[in-house]
């Protein structure tokens, strides 16, 4: 998949919300947070690992999160792309993001799709 | 030296030629480069006094971070097209200490104080939107390769601080009240501040040797309605008053003041009511530079010296 560059948060290559709740809703929702790019460099937070787990109980979506540094400028900003991308999707009732500091993220958790596009990105990991 | 001629080397690289090594430039070629990378690095070292000095009215910690993270993006990004100078002679070391706060070249916007929170992330909207508008420009139609490939990284970290800008120009506006005010304050010194930013219009540009050696592929006018068509839409959606609107007729953004005109740098107000100006009378007030072009030179410079007589001085 060729990268280029999108409004931060890759709002513009968002694709929800579907039109109906899918069979397996747990993995829609990390299809959709699949979607949400790092603010700054065009790979998604799934692809870059800040994510350590989703939750789905009773509508309610449960987003373990950690962040690549503590002083990360822009958490908050990850945090709006996330909770405005689940929270119109027709199984979502309410987004709960929790900040996880332990273990701390590494660039060991960046998957291999998500090495690849920093490769094309000319970003060394 | 390049065994083109000037006639050849326009010709080809407006073919698709990708230039890729001084060996290859012109004169003509290597000397539009310089001065288009001077003001590129100039004005993102500038940048980050101006932000610094702002950063202190941040209202959180974590928000802090974010001005800082900037203003570190910026003094990278500065690095990076000083870097590319050295490739074709120039000296980092003297355009970065060695040069008088006049001689540097970023525009009349960044010799300005950023006096609260709401002209700070106004900066970031426009001026930063401002530096995507001509470095996107610059990245997609350059013929110099080194410099496409360093605006893939640059361009990525400025849609970042463009929207830590927006983001905040947004809150600030729909809190309303004082806030509001304030942005609007930031607006309306900042908007002609930026239009300006964009140079002499079409119809009376000289001859342009950015343009002839494909450093870029917009004229100063068409970019000037690349930015409005981002930024006029943006503050009708916050409600805030810019002075430019769509002509349906024109099929263009139109300003509604007298373009140039004269600006009072300590008041921080355009005299529309004294309507236009000529551009011989804007030349004179950049080259007479702004109020804090020689503090923020000055804070850039002073602790390389400091540090460096100290440094001296233990070693002798």
């Amino acid at each position: 998949m060729p990268v280029s560059i999108h409004t931060s948060g890759g709002r513009d290559v968002w694709t929800g919300p579907l039109e109906s709740v899918p069979a397996d809703p747990l993995a829609a929702t990390w299809a959709a947070l699949d979607e949400v790019l790092d603010p700054e460099i065009p790979i998604s937070v799934v692809e870059l690992g800040l994510i350590y787990g989703v939750d789905l109980v009773d509508g309610v979506v449960n987003v373990r999160l950690t962040f690549t540094a503590t002083a990360c400028p822009c958490m908050e900003f990850i945090h709006e792309d996330i909770s405005d991308r689940l929270t119109p999707e027709p199984w979502v009732e309410r987004v709960e993001i929790v900040d996880v500091w332990d273990p701390p993220w590494t660039n060991g958790r960046i998957t291999d799709q998500g090495r690849a596009k920093l490769k094309q990105l000319g970003v060394g990991v | 030296m390049t065994s083109f001629t000037e006639d050849e080397l326009k010709r080809k690289v407006h073919e698709g030629y990708i230039v890729e090594s001084p060996e290859e430039m012109t004169e003509g070629y290597r000397n539009a480069l310089a001065v288009q990378l001077t003001v590129q690095a100039d004005t993102e070292l500038m940048s980050a006094p101006a932000y610094w000095m702002a950063a202190r009215y941040a209202p959180s910690t974590n928000t802090q971070v974010s001005a800082h993270a900037i203003i570190q993006d910026e003094l990278a990004h500065a690095n990076i097209a000083y870097r590319l100078l050295e490739d074709i002679g120039e000296s980092k070391e003297h355009l970065v200490y060695g040069r008088q706060p006049h001689e540097f070249k970023h525009p009349y916007g960044f010799d300005q104080p950023l006096d609260n929170w709401a002209e700070l992330v106004v900066a970031t909207g426009f001026f930063d939107r401002a530096g995507i508008t001509l470095l996107t420009d610059v990245h997609e139609n350059t013929s110099y390769g080194p410099l496409k490939r360093a605006l893939v990284k640059i361009g990525m970290e400025e849609t970042f601080h463009l929207r830590h800008g927006e983001v905040w120009m947004k809150r600030l506006s729909k809190a309303g009240g004082d806030a509001k005010a304030m942005v609007q304050r930031a607006v309306d010194w900042m908007f002609p501040m930026t239009i300006e930013w964009f140079g002499l219009p079409d119809e009376m540009k000289r001859h342009s040797g950015q343009l002839d050696y494909k450093l870029k592929g917009l004229s100063n006018d068409q970019l000037r309605q690349v930015w409005m068509a981002s930024t006029v839409p943006l503050c009708e959606e916050l409600g805030l008053e810019a002075p430019a609107h769509w002509d349906e007729q024109r099929g263009e953004f139109v300003l509604e003041y007298p373009f140039p005109c004269q600006y009072d740098a300590v008041d921080k107000h355009w005299a529309f009511d004294e309507g236009e100006i000529s551009w011989d009378l804007v030349f004179q007030r950049w080259k007479g530079r702004g109020p804090m072009n020689e503090i923020y030179v000055e804070s850039v410079q002073r602790c390389r010296g400091d540090v460096g007589r100290w440094l001296n001085g233990k070693m002798t």
